[in-house]
């Protein structure tokens, strides 16, 4: 038998076809920011390994203002990314392991505890960097 | 009895034998209160355009035939009802990602071949017959995998699938739910067959969990829970592969 004729529509800007698409993009786009900014670290190190001098321009272009913008956009991407990631965090718990919590313990109450977690970690992290600073 | 108002309906149409592309057509149909979008594509085919061709069978989202776009939200026609729609016009379309047969019939072909390759049913270990007698399990052991159970293979998660869209060798979410499903079974011991499908580029790696399948999943099934469970089981079978002895692997 002929196979009949079939017209497949294409993917052209399929991502204004729905908001959550473009929430999606949003979601994975900040992830390039972050890449970037683990690269711009990765040039501190780099320059703290030829020499003070390095260290010090290195250093002299985080006091630029473009650098305390750029560190504000940078500080919302990191935020951003970094609440997605732990709202789909419960997607990749087997549930083998939440059966284990008491019953009522839902996606939301597990979102909530990593949140809370991801909170005080970084704020130990900060206090502790600060102090180092000193 | 209820008011009779009148909706726009634009259909997309598509007929093989003439058209070069799809266009639009519109019917005013008027409608009550109670009447679903298949209702009011109904009214058209017996009382505007006996041409108009679409599937359904059982008008109660059990079938999962009638799914459809509706103003680009993938929907099961059925259970999509006209009243929240008007006065606006609605856009009825096929099934996005799918090759269109004919107007808003899609081809399932490919999905079809999906699904076989998931090996969708029981597979007991060898030796383990139980004979005429039920084979028990726990509630726990039910709850594993019923929720994935309920895929009526509606297709709405692969219209709503933009790495389906993009790049059709992608298992997608429904398959991979079943996959899912029957692995999750205290019954089965198929889970190495289906090993392959899961870890190959095309299956759950090819999910970046744009999350949308599970949010347009008529029967709740969670496929983008499913898929992401199983990104850890393949990543433990890469892992745990180097220490299993030659020839097991």
């Amino acid at each position: 038998m002929n196979q009949p004729r079939t017209y497949t529509r294409g993917m052209q800007r399929w991502w204004l076809r729905r908001p959550s698409y473009r929430f999606y993009l949003l979601r994975e786009g900040t992830s390039v920011v972050i890449a970037l900014y683990g690269l711009f670290l990765l040039a501190g190190m780099a320059a703290l390994a030829v020499g003070p001098g390095a260290f010090e321009t290195w250093r002299g272009l985080l006091f630029s203002p473009l650098s305390w913008l750029l560190h504000l956009v940078v500080l919302a991407a990191f935020t951003f990314h970094a609440w997605t990631w732990f709202k789909v965090l419960p997607l990749t718990v087997p549930p083998v392991k939440t059966r284990r919590f008491p019953r009522g313990f839902t996606d939301a109450t597990l979102n909530r505890v990593a949140l809370w977690a991801w909170g005080v970690v970084s704020l130990v992290i900060l206090v502790a960097a600060m102090r180092g600073l000193q | 009895m209820s008011q009779t108002r009148t909706i726009v309906i634009e259909c997309l149409r598509f007929h093989p034998e003439t058209d070069e592309a799809p266009y639009y057509q519109s019917y005013e149909v008027p409608f009550t209160e109670e009447m679903s979008v298949l209702e009011g594509l109904q009214y058209i085919k017996d009382h505007l355009d006996g041409t108009l061709t679409f599937r359904w069978s059982c008008r109660m989202a059990i079938c999962g035939s009638c799914g459809c776009m509706v103003n680009d939200e993938p929907v099961l026609s059925c259970q999509t009802f006209l009243r929240d729609y008007h006065p606006a016009r609605i856009r009825v379309e096929p099934l996005a990602h799918f090759p269109i047969l004919r107007d808003l019939a899609i081809d399932q072909t490919d999905f079809l071949a999906k699904l076989e390759s998931v090996h969708p049913y029981l597979i007991p270990s060898t030796g383990d017959d139980p004979g005429d007698q039920p084979r028990h399990q726990t509630p726990d052991q039910v709850q594993d995998y019923l929720g994935y159970a309920q895929c009526i293979n509606c297709l709405l998660c692969y219209a709503a699938c933009p790495q389906y869209g993009l790049n059709d060798a992608f298992t997608g979410p429904a398959a991979l739910a079943l996959l899912h499903r029957y692995n999750a079974d205290s019954r089965d011991a198929g889970k190495d067959q289906r090993m392959e499908v899961i870890n190959a580029e095309e299956g759950v790696w090819g999910c970046t969990l744009v999350g949308e399948c599970s949010e347009v999943c008529p029967k709740h099934v969670d496929p983008a829970r499913a898929i992401n469970q199983n990104k850890i089981a393949s990543t433990q079978d890469y892992f745990l592969r180097f220490l299993k002895p030659r020839g097991r692997r």
